[in-house]
């Protein structure tokens, strides 16, 4: 099967996507409900890393 | 429409064998370089053995770094910070997950995972629940007692996460949960395929409902072999008129294989996360080619709190030949995992794994799904009692399945047997891993 997945596309956009959680996870030390629930935006964004960014530099020939 | 796309990951799960050995490789050192970093445990292991993170440039490396058993975790789950131990990688505040092995073979393993851990269990179910139809217009029931093991749990996130609605059927009792699922209308659910066997024998005989009449039209398996046993699987298709697949994971290693729905004969190892080699029971040495059975050495290459990294898992498995017909080039094992090491025993001088005695029972028209098999010693005569049930209506027949049941056994098994035949309901009935194979020598 031909995959039609633009996987340097969706690596960057994961990327950017984890800067802006670690971001918002540093500026909600005084804030739980922002530490906590960034924390576990974080655990999802690794799932889309093991996915996609892990895969992305051996995927593109 | 992403219901119509086959593969949870299009790219990982159709990536060429090469590339995948070297994500695998790449993935390797990664997980190696963290535990050898983090945990006490495994950097002493590593240093006695004298192999650091550096050393990891090839395959070949990866057998230098020595292997973890079971054994060796219960003394360290005696050090700080309890009731881990050393082989914790992370500050225990960050610990989200408390799950224990079962205890099947021994003391039970306390299992730490943090939330990204959970996540991760949760994403390998994903994998497996894609692979074997689930969508989300499925409404899944799950008939598992929530509790300190791990079993179904991943199987609930991981259809939550793909979409599904899940019926969590918890505290319920057997019979509930059948009028649950006819209530609710569910098409999928989850179970050991011993409870899934006796949840078709309650629904019949204690309900009056016919199971394969309630529009159940997938069954995903775990906690024993059955569903990769032909017999056990075409018993448990037939009861519920739906199509059953295996799966096969472990607390202290995750949900690393799985059947698909083209049911090629054997399942799937999950290459992207984890990587399965399989070693020589005698010598050691590590086999590629199809068709040889070994033992299962795995690693999960992104399991954090507590790595699990060249896990001597004691599964006996084999390479398959055939690429799937799915599509997925991640490589099959043929027929599941077909035993354990410390299952397969001697008797009377042959080799017997009890699986291959399950197939025979549940192949043989009149007998109950269950079976229980007594080995003992008597001086220095070995014996095997094999007990049985007879189903309602085949009492007339027991010559004639006798007959058939003793010439399956000496060809499947190469072995006699004493027989007992029991009324349907005599045997006992398991929830959860069960327990039929009783060797009293080891008592003696």
């Amino acid at each position: 099967m031909t995959t039609r997945v633009d996987i340097e596309k969706l690596d960057e956009k994961i990327r950017q996507l984890k800067q802006a959680a670690l971001e918002l996870n540093e500026m909600g030390n005084e804030f739980p409900a922002v530490k906590r629930n960034t924390a576990r935006v974080l655990a999802s964004i690794r799932m889309m890393e093991i996915n996609v960014c892990d895969v992305a530099g051996l995927a593109v020939d | 429409m992403i219901s119509k796309q086959p593969y949870w990951n299009p790219v990982l799960e159709t990536m060429p064998g090469e590339k995948l050995r070297a994500l695998q490789l790449k993935k390797f050192k990664s997980i190696f370089t963290w535990a050898y970093q983090n945990s006490k445990f495994h950097r002493s292991l590593y240093d006695q053995a004298g192999v650091t993170p550096s050393d990891i440039r090839t395959f070949e490396d990866i057998r230098r770094v020595p292997k973890v058993e079971k054994s060796m975790m219960r003394p360290i789950q005696c050090k700080d910070p309890f009731p881990y131990g050393d082989a914790l990688c992370v500050p225990l505040e960050e610990v989200s997950n408390f799950r224990q092995t079962s205890g099947t073979t021994g003391q039970a393993i306390y299992q730490a995972d943090t939330w990204q851990d959970w996540e991760w269990w949760a994403e390998c179910w994903s994998f497996i629940l894609w692979a074997q139809g689930y969508r989300p217009a499925d409404r899944v029931f799950i008939p598992f007692g929530y509790n300190i093991f791990v079993a179904f749990w991943a199987g609930h996130y991981a259809a939550e996460k793909i979409g599904c609605e899940v019926v969590p059927g918890g505290v319920l009792d057997t019979q509930a949960r059948i009028l649950k699922i006819q209530e609710l209308r569910a098409t999928a659910m989850m179970g050991t395929p011993t409870y899934i066997l006796g949840m078709a024998d309650a629904a019949r005989s204690k309900l009056g409902i016919a199971p394969e009449t309630l529009g159940i039209r997938r069954i995903t398996c775990a906690g024993e072999p059955g569903a990769s046993i032909p017999a056990t699987k075409k018993r448990m298709e037939e009861a519920w008129n739906a199509k059953v697949f295996d799966h096969a994971g472990a607390t202290e290693i995750g949900a690393w294989s799985f059947e698909c729905v083209d049911q090629p004969g054997g399942l799937h190892v999950n290459q992207g996360l984890f990587l399965v080699e399989i070693e020589d029971i005698e010598t050691g040495e590590i086999i590629e080619e199809p068709g040889r059975r070994g033992k299962m050495v795995i690693t999960a290459l992104d399991r954090m709190a507590m790595p699990c990294v060249r896990f001597d898992s004691k599964d006996v498995i084999e390479w398959d030949a055939h690429q799937c017909s799915c599509g997925r080039t991640f490589r099959l094992i043929r027929g599941g995992v077909v035993g354990r090491v410390d299952d397969i025993t001697k008797v009377k001088g042959v080799l017997l794994a009890p699986v291959a005695i399950e197939e025979v029972v549940r192949g043989i028209n009149g007998l109950g799904s269950e079976y229980e098999v007594v080995v003992d010693k008597r001086g220095d005569s070995e014996s095997i009692m094999l007990k049985v049930e007879v189903m309602p209506g085949s009492e007339g027949r027991v010559k004639e399945i006798e007959a058939q049941l003793r010439y399956q056994l000496r060809l499947k098994t190469n072995l006699g047997y004493d027989i007992e035949f029991h009324d349907y309901g005599n045997l006992p009935r398991y929830e959860v891993k069960a327990r039929r194979f009783k060797d009293l020598r080891k008592k003696a």
